[in-house]
């Protein structure tokens, strides 16, 4: 069977790019080609951004109610074909079959979410603010707004954003990663079935160039984005800050789990594995650093534990519903993930499960993906693994003689996207909760991340931009408050 | 075989309510006094399946513990006995019947003990499944002492 060649999806029409240059998708898990993606240019983005434009006028002029009712119908047809949804996620990123069913249900609520924009978009009012004077503030759409996708969640992050941005009133063009562009051209093909007027969502597939040109054109009002550190810092402080645009900006983290001596360890177990190696460490949210608080019978106890359940994870192709941890996304992210062990190692760390050595459920699977989870013991603060975002199932554990302590290292860390406390003291959970300078508290929960209708926070250098994703935050991004003042001889 | 991940553990009730499903179909074909019970039986493991499906696909989400919420569960303990010997009366249907219940009704609550802190309301569903069986063992066990099969 012929390889399916992606098109970009502008004006409401299938359209190939304007290049020669494609990419391949490559199912991480078994090697097989999926797709091929075309890197379109700047005159792609140029031709998508024009079709948003021009669509804007009438779409911001639909009533918010009508604009809901096409989230209802994709709603609908998403729960439909939930199983096809996951399965697509699956194939072209490798998270197992749960985490991609997981990935789904979390996409959807987005849309759930957005359909409550006739009450989620009201302004407010105050009569008489002077004598026979009323003052009203509406919150109006802007424009053209875009979304830059990362890999790591290819359904559910351009969701935080889509349904949210077309709700408003507002027009759009994501632009998935090219690693992962399926499940986000199933999106579009939802939204081209319940009939969106054409030009309110396009879709434009590529990398660089396409990325450059949407942070640069000026009929684009605002960009959100979910991926590196680094990019995010420039979009928001070099590019959108020259072009003066609205910026969300989601990036990297470096994610500490702090387990006291109190916690109740085997309950906790499961919510570690998930924190550290589910969605194979590829998360921002991702348990990093574990720092294990207590005296050396239960640091003893607590790595033995956490060694073996890590060492028991059943890796190999997320297809399979036995397999709790997938491939990484692709061979350069696992050439990434190695060089940190080997840099982990060379700075003195212990590599005391090494998933270098492959332990495949299935072992006719091809290799250039895979890792098993790696835990590294005696980790100082200052290590390279300790803190830089490694993206992968490696663990680090940490050793802090108090709470205190323990909160001094997540402060040290230039990140602050999450952070998790295992332990049955109120009084170290509520101090936990005030102090951490993270956006993204768990309590016994690894994964603290918020549902649709909270902001998907994030601090320092983990955030950039003043509203975040999801939640009231994300609805205030989309609109400009607009005051009226009035009165009436 | 292990059963670790929550998509492996609705896979494998699925198959049990579905094998005795089969099961009852085929023993009310044969049966006709008991028809009536198993087809109600049969009707009843169909909308298990649907509630189980329902609680998960509802609550599954990217922060739970889905692949690791099973602990030292296995599907060897729970295995039925879905076909019958052509000779068999109605009291050693009622038997193999009351077995398979009992497997079924242990390894639900067994996967609602694993499940309980971490998976929201999948272990709920799967204990009103187990109870619920035991209104099914009673109508078996009284159907069975009506045959004077229990002496």
């Amino acid at each position: 069977m012929p390889v399916p060649r992606l098109r970009n999806y502008i004006g409401g029409e299938w359209v190939e790019a304007q290049t020669d240059e494609y990419d391949d998708v490559i199912n991480p898990a078994r090697g097989e080609l999926l797709a091929q993606v075309p890197l379109s240019t700047s005159a792609d983005i140029d031709r998508a951004v024009s079709s948003a434009r021009e669509a804007f006028p009438e779409w911001r002029n639909t009533p918010p109610a009508a604009r809901a009712r096409y989230l209802f119908r994709l709603k609908e047809l998403m729960e439909e074909r939930f199983d096809e949804l996951a399965e697509a996620q699956t194939r072209e990123h490798g998270k197992t079959i749960d985490e991609s069913r997981g990935e789904t249900r979390r996409g959807i609520e987005q849309v759930e979410v957005a359909t409550g924009i006739p009450t989620l978009m009201q302004g407010y009012n105050l009569e008489d603010i002077a004598a026979g004077i009323d003052e009203h503030c509406f919150f109006q759409p802007i424009g053209v707004f875009s979304h830059i996708a990362p890999f790591n969640f290819p359904f559910m992050v351009p969701l935080w954003f889509v349904p949210y941005a077309i709700a408003t009133g507002n027009t759009f063009v994501v632009k998935p990663s090219p690693r992962v562009p399926l499940s986000q051209t199933r999106i579009i093909e939802l939204f081209e079935e319940v009939d969106l007027p054409p030009g309110v969502l396009n879709m434009v597939h590529g990398a660089n160039e396409a990325t450059n040109a949407l942070l640069h054109h000026p009929d684009v009002a605002g960009v959100t984005f979910v991926g590196s550190t680094a990019v995010g810092r420039d979009i928001i402080y070099k590019t959108c800050g020259q072009t003066g645009k609205r910026v969300i900006a989601q990036c990297g983290a470096k994610n500490f789990i702090v387990v006291m001596e109190d916690c109740d360890l085997e309950k906790s177990m499961a919510g570690l594995m998930t924190s550290f190696f589910g969605n194979t460490g590829q998360r921002c949210l991702a348990g990093a650093n574990l720092v294990l608080v207590g005296g050396d019978a239960f640091y003893k106890r607590a790595v033995d534990a956490f060694i073996e359940a890590a060492a028991a994870i059943r890796v190999g192709d997320g297809m399979d519903e036995s397999v709790q941890m997938g491939p990484l996304q692709n061979g350069a992210s696992k050439q990434r993930v190695l060089g940190y062990i080997e840099k982990g190692i060379r700075e003195g760390a212990a590599l005391a499960l090494d998933g270098r050595k492959l332990r495949l459920t299935d072992p006719d699977l091809p290799e250039d993906c895979f890792l098993n989870p790696s835990v590294f013991v005696d980790v100082t603060p200052q290590m390279t693994i300790a803190r830089e975002e490694i993206f992968g199932p490696v663990a680090s554990i940490l050793r802090a003689k108090d709470l205190d302590q323990a909160i001094g290292m997540i402060h040290d860390s230039p990140y602050g996207n999450a952070a998790a406390l295992y332990t049955s003291s109120g009084q170290a959970a509520q101090k936990f909760r005030h102090d951490v300078k993270c956006g993204n508290i768990g309590v016994n929960i690894g994964i603290p991340a918020p549902m649709a209708f909270f902001p998907f926070s994030g601090m320092k250098d983990s955030f950039f931009g003043a509203l975040h994703g999801q939640g009231r935050d994300v609805i205030r991004f989309f609109t400009e408050a607009k005051v009226v003042v009035e009165r009436w001889f | 075989m292990e059963l670790r991940t929550a998509s492996a553990v609705i896979g494998f009730a699925e198959s049990l309510e579905t094998g005795a499903a089969k099961f009852y179909e085929a023993a009310a074909a044969g049966f006709a006094d008991l028809a009536g019970c198993f087809r109600d039986f049969a009707k009843e493991n169909g909308k298990n399946v649907q509630a189980i499906k329902r609680a998960y696909y509802s609550v599954i989400s990217d922060a739970l513990e889905t692949g690791f919420s099973f602990q030292n569960l296995t599907s060897e303990p729970y295995a039925l006995q879905t076909v019958f010997p052509e000779s068999a009366g109605a009291a050693e249907i009622l038997k193999i019947a009351i077995v398979n219940e009992t497997r079924i009704q242990s390894f639900y609550r067994q996967a609602a003990e694993c499940s309980e802190t971490l998976m929201a309301d999948l272990p709920r569903v799967f204990k009103r499944i187990a109870n619920n069986r035991e209104k099914r063992m009673s109508r078996l066990q009284e159907r069975l002492d009506a045959t004077g099969g229990s002496r």
